[in-house]
């Protein structure tokens, strides 16, 4: 292979283009896999025509057809910010690519305060939503837009805890570092500690994505898709597909870093290295999007004040809790 | 007796515990399980039958579309008449086909010039192919005939013959199936049997067994309004050894408790079986039970007397009995296995339903059938009805006054103003059937006066058998004539306009109405 000498913003052009490549892909991906895989559970086939074999090109088409959708904002609506508010969901989530690594030396940046990064920019795709939602001139996309609000903050705050505790076992905020401390996934080792970060991780991974069983604020059958039910055509599918399978790739991905071990093998086994860091990450966080998608067909919609008792009552006092166990732990042990 | 809530809510204790057990904390153990099912739904072989690359192997007896066997057809128009929907179109003619044999009469034949079913209009309630009694319509597993155009839903005799290729042979019927009115052989075995102990039991002339049997009665009487299963107590309730095995058909009174259920069935089929109710013949085994269960289960007096009612009435019975001992036979089946002892404890609410006795109806002839038909027949013409009308009646008398039924006289005067009822002189305007054509609007007549009103009446009372209808007075004069006559009879306005009206606009057609 040619020797290519890249200057550094080259390498880093490079690296955002594979990133906003696979964005797309992840999310077409994701979208047919949350189609087949549903169905499988719900013992039902899913999609099989689009594509021939197995429906394979089912997001394919269904992106294809949202582009020729006709763009429509209601006459009421607030139009730059309607306009403004899928960039304002999508963008952060694809900042959040740039810090997971796929590999030792396949991550766009490898900032020191990785997590600290991650968390922040997460949530500004909360502001995303309120702005659609309000925007919109309807009241149920307004509703829709608030119970959202008011659920992404209720459940950043387990992930934010979950996340510093995983931080404290690492002993460092960078995304590569917490993968290199871990010989054993932090969710098998420090029994007791791992497991319910882990636990409180992916519930409130679930639920800042909205989906079920935490998807009231975008509940189908009541409120259309709540903060998006103005959106036609390609904003839709920025602020619906994208959104919300890109979400599902980068929490699957920050989930596999944190807690299943990265680009690491699971276990610690010399024979194991063999297989390239990439497939294990791969691997990782498909098992993630796999649970993802399997509590969705498995559980009922959790009522908005369920929902926001189960986060106050009980998330946050344990991830309080965890994080005095963590601090005991780090110190004591 | 106070009621027992047990029996009530029996199950009450374990739902308060199930529904305790459901309300403690389960840790998330039970969404685990939740996510093992859905996880073991996604490792199944899935069993989605995907059309219309695959295709279901349809039930035998699914409801697709209906075909025609027009071999079979009369064109008797049942299934027309009966389909909820009117999407049967059926035209037909009659056609003579000479006599078999020289001197014969012709032979009228009719015959299918149109069937149609629409399809578009067609629930696939089935009603057509139940109704249809010389089996020309049934049902096919097909269902993929939809079309572009509705007008190609319906369905003509061609293309419903052509139906006829997808039809099913019959599915075959359960093990054990009765078919419609024959008793199948085990349960007539089981039937014999129970009818011989039930015979048995009860000798038929000792006094002391009539009299143990009579408190056996009194208590299988009050339960004759329940059904088999509190029917079974009182077999039950016999002693074991008084099931002697008597083998001569006695005319014994039996349990009340075989009897029931054949009796109810029984009392069904007494309509029928009245009709001949003086033929006798010596009884049958199989007449007799229930024959006799109709009489003792209603009052336990002596036997002797209904004796002779009992023999009048087997025969009919005996039809009846055939029938009734199938399905009685079944339950007699299960009252011997149900086990010796009855179940006292549990008590059912004793519901007395008083079955009235079928008494037979002493006929005499007083009167000689065909002067009763001369008489009525020239009553009704000299009434006025039609020569049809008047025929019919007369012979409803004959055969009335044949059987001896005594019959009221033919009405020939009435009170109410029903338009269809005959009038004695004065020709009543009918009413015509339908809706009557739309007439400009006419001022309303004032008030007749009561002289004219009677002087007009008889005077213009023209004997309606004339079939002319009404050329010789004009519409208007009908008019007057009809309101006069509403009036004095004592219909409200209303009534007495609209009847001129309808009259006036027959007289203007020229058409006669009912009765004239």
């Amino acid at each position: 292979m040619p020797d290519i000498d890249l200057t550094d913003w080259q390498i880093l052009l490079v690296k955002i283009l594979v990133i906003l490549t696979i964005i797309p892909v992840g999310a077409l991906a994701g979208g047919y896999a949350e189609h087949k895989v549903m169905a499988h559970l719900q013992h039902r086939l899913g999609p099989m025509y689009p594509g021939g074999f197995h429906g394979w090109a089912t997001t394919l088409a269904d992106g294809l057809k949202f582009l020729y959708k006709e763009d429509i904002i209601p006459t009421a609506a607030d139009r730059r910010v309607f306009a403004l508010a899928p960039a304002a969901i999508f963008v952060p989530i694809v900042l959040v690519y740039l810090v997971i690594p796929m590999d030792r030396a396949l991550v766009v940046e490898d900032l020191d305060v990785g997590i600290f990064y991650l968390l922040a920019i997460s949530s500004l795709s909360t502001i995303g939503i309120l702005m659609a939602g309000w925007s919109s001139a309807n009241k149920y996309a307004l509703i829709g837009a608030l119970r959202s609000a008011a659920q992404l903050i209720a459940y950043e705050l387990p992930i934010v805890l979950a996340a510093a505790s995983v931080a404290m076992l690492a002993g460092t905020l960078s995304l590569v570092g917490i993968v290199e401390a871990q010989d054993w996934p932090f969710a098998l080792w420090p029994i007791g500690i791992g497991q319910v970060a882990f636990l409180l991780f992916t519930i409130g991974a679930v639920a800042e994505m909205t989906r079920v069983p935490f998807d009231m604020p975008v509940a189908e059958s009541e409120i259309i898709t709540g903060p998006f039910t103005e959106y036609s055509g390609m904003r839709y599918i920025f602020t619906h597909m994208f959104a919300e399978m890109g979400h599902m790739v980068a929490f699957g991905g920050i989930a596999a870093t944190l807690f299943l071990g990265g680009y690491k093998p699971v276990v610690p086994w010399e024979p194991l290295e063999v297989v390239p860091g990439v497939v294990w990450f791969l691997a990782k966080t498909m098992l993630m999007i796999f649970v993802f998608l399997w509590i969705r067909p498995t559980f009922p919609r959790v009522r908005e004040d369920q929902l926001q008792k189960f986060a106050w009552k009980f998330l946050i006092p344990v991830g309080l809790a965890l994080i005095l166990g963590t601090g005991a732990w780090v110190l004591y042990v | 007796m106070a009621v027992d809530e047990r029996r009530i809510e029996p199950h009450a204790d374990e739902h308060d515990a199930r529904l305790a057990a459901a309300r403690r904390p389960g840790f998330g153990l039970g969404l685990l399980k939740g996510m093992g099912v859905t996880l073991k739904h996604l490792f199944k072989r899935n069993t989605v039958i995907q059309y219309p690359d695959e295709k279901q192997d349809l039930p035998a007896r699914s409801r697709g579309v209906i075909a025609l066997k027009e071999e079979n057809c009369t064109v008797c128009m049942l299934c027309a008449r009966e389909c909820p929907d009117w999407c049967i179109y059926i035209d037909s003619h009659k056609e003579t086909l000479p006599p078999k044999r020289a001197g014969g009469r012709p032979r009228k034949r009719n015959v299918l010039d149109r069937f149609a079913i629409d399809y578009a209009l067609c629930m696939y309630c089935g009603i057509c192919v139940e109704v249809c009694p010389y089996d020309a319509l049934f049902w096919s597993r097909e269902f993929e005939y939809s079309e572009y155009d509705i007008r190609q839903l319906t369905h003509e005799k061609e293309r419903l013959s052509d139906w006829m290729s997808t039809v099913l042979p019959p599915p075959e019927l359960e093990l054990g199936a009765e078919m419609p009115g024959m008793p199948s052989a085990p349960a007539a075995r089981a039937q014999g049997a129970a009818t011989v102990e039930a015979t048995g039991a009860r000798p038929a002339t000792t006094t002391s067994s009539a009299a143990e049997a009579r408190p056996q009665q009194a208590a299988g009487a009050p339960k004759e309004g329940t059904f088999a299963t509190e029917a079974a107590r009182p077999v039950e309730s016999l002693p074991a050894d008084q099931q002697a095995s008597e083998t001569a058909p006695e005319r014994a009174t039996p349990e009340p408790a075989p009897g029931l259920e054949a009796e109810a069935k029984a009392t069904q089929m007494e309509p029928g079986a009245k009709t001949v109710p003086e033929q006798g013949s010596p009884a049958t085994e199989r007449g007799e039970p229930e024959a006799s269960a109709t009489d003792t289960d209603r009052a336990p007096s002596g036997d002797g007397a209904p004796a002779d009612e009992r023999a009048d009435r087997e025969p009919p019975k005996d039809g009846a009995a055939q029938a009734a001992g199938a399905p009685a036979a079944p339950e007699r089946d299960a009252a011997p296995a149900a086990g010796s002892a009855p179940a006292p404890d549990v008590q059912v609410p004793q519901v007395e339903v008083p079955i009235e006795p079928p008494r037979p109806v002493v006929l005499e002839r007083t009167e000689d059938p065909d002067e009763v038909y001369r008489t009525v027949l020239a009553e009704q013409l000299e009434k006025g009805s039609s020569p049809q009308v008047a025929e019919a009646r007369a012979k409803v008398a004959r055969v009335k006054a044949e059987r001896g039924i005594p019959r009221a006289p033919t009405p020939v005067e009435v009170d109410s103003p029903v338009p269809s009822a005959p009038t004695q002189g004065a020709p009543r305007e009918p009413v015509q059937a339908g809706a009557p054509r739309a007439e400009e609007p006419e001022p309303e007549q004032g008030p007749v006066a009561p002289a004219d009103a009677a002087e007009s009446g008889p005077a213009a009372a023209a004997p309606s058998a004339p079939a002319d209808g009404g050329e010789s007075e004009s519409p208007d004069a009908t008019y007057e004539r009809v309101l006069a006559e509403e009036r004095a009879k004592g219909s409200s306005d209303a009534v007495a306009v609209a009847r001129a009206k309808a009259a006036r606009v027959r007289a203007a057609k020229g058409t006669r109405g009912p009765g004239g």
